[in-house]
């Protein structure tokens, strides 16, 4: 592609595009779209989990709150409960991935989702920012490929 | 070429059968007789094979999403069952058991589970009921017996619908290469009398 490393850079990507073939113009559309595509998918991701650990910190602020011994119905499986008491109000156990399982206090476990959340709130702000250019970019391409075929389409 | 005139019938030997709502595929032995029968054209013929085809196929789908609804609450019917045994072998021992439960997605507490009678059964429709211990036994086990025979129902269905779709499919290429093959003969038959 003669100009693929121009239209990358921002300012003068128009003129990059400008000088492109209609069937790089193409290209390098349908390739913005499917990155925007990839781009859309990684921030849905990321709001899931984001909002999965915003469940998991209010869940331990809860837990804080109730004493040791205090009588609760426990989850053995997903649709059986029995009655029990709590054991150990002050220590939980984190899951940090592949099998692993850590014993954090209740404000380390606290601090340990709250860094998470960040995490993925930053990079979630990155990740808005390079679907925004781009889209910028697969819309700007789609608009010069339109006029390029109505010219040729008049020219014919 | 798919099927001679020779062949005796259209089908009818072998007869159209039902299995639970699944309308079961007409094989065709002779396309010529078919045709004359079911009083269809070839494009219509062909049409109407290729929708019976798509709603198979649709049905198929269907099945295999109930499918693997009851693949994954097996096991965990199964668990259930496990977990209730166990409360069953602890009472009357005066042992306590410390079970490390799920808060939420990732994060594990711990709770002390003492002599208990009774189980709570999540049922669905944001229900939940208390069952002694032999309740639940006797209903876990009638729900897996049940979603087990469900199964086998199921496979069975998916089985016989893929033999639809193999009959039907079949069909389709029978009448089409029928089709093809007339046409030929017509070509053949023209261009004699041309010359």
């Amino acid at each position: 592609m003669a100009a693929s490393g121009s239209w990358k850079s921002g300012s003068g990507s128009s003129m990059g595009l400008e000088r492109m073939s209609v069937e790089q113009l193409k290209a390098v559309k349908e390739q913005a779209d499917l990155e925007v595509n990839l781009l859309q998918d990684s921030l849905s991701n990321i709001r899931t989990a984001t909002t999965r650990l915003e469940i998991a910190s209010s869940a331990l602020n809860d837990l804080s709150l109730r004493p040791q011994g205090n009588h609760i119905l426990v989850p053995l499986t997903a649709s059986l409960y029995v009655p029990a008491t709590l054991h150990d109000s002050q220590h939980v156990l984190v899951d940090v991935g592949t099998g692993y399982f850590i014993e954090k206090t209740m404000p380390e476990g606290k601090d340990y989702c709250d860094r998470k959340i960040n995490l993925l709130k930053s990079n979630f702000d990155q990740l808005v920012e390079v679907a925004s250019k781009k889209k910028n970019v697969a819309d700007e391409a789609g608009v010069i490929l339109q006029a390029k075929l109505k010219q040729l389409a008049s020219s014919s | 070429m798919a099927s001679s005139s020779s062949a005796s019938g259209s089908g009818s030997a072998s007869a159209v059968t039902e299995r639970r709502g699944i309308p079961g595929a007409q094989f065709v032995e002779d396309v010529q007789t078919y045709l004359t029968q079911s009083g269809l054209d070839v494009g219509s013929a062909l049409a109407f094979l290729q929708e019976r085809l798509q709603q198979y196929k649709v049905v198929e789908m269907k099945l295999l999403a109930q499918q693997r609804d009851l693949q994954a609450k097996i096991p965990d019917i199964e668990k259930c069952l496990d977990v209730v045994a166990t409360l069953k072998a602890k009472k009357g021992t005066g042992e306590e058991l410390i079970a490390d439960f799920e808060v939420s997605e990732g994060i594990y507490s711990q709770a002390r589970i003492e002599e208990t009678d009774s189980v709570c059964l999540w049922l669905g429709a944001n229900v939940m009921l208390e069952y002694s211990l032999e309740e639940a036994t006797g209903l876990l086990q009638k729900n897996l017996d049940n979603a087990r025979a469900s199964l086998e129902v199921l496979i069975a269905d998916l089985q016989f619908l893929r033999d639809q779709v193999t009959i039907t499919q079949v069909t389709i290429a029978r009448v089409y290469n029928w089709d093809v093959h007339q046409r030929r003969i017509q070509q053949a038959v023209a261009t004699t009398a041309q010359d």
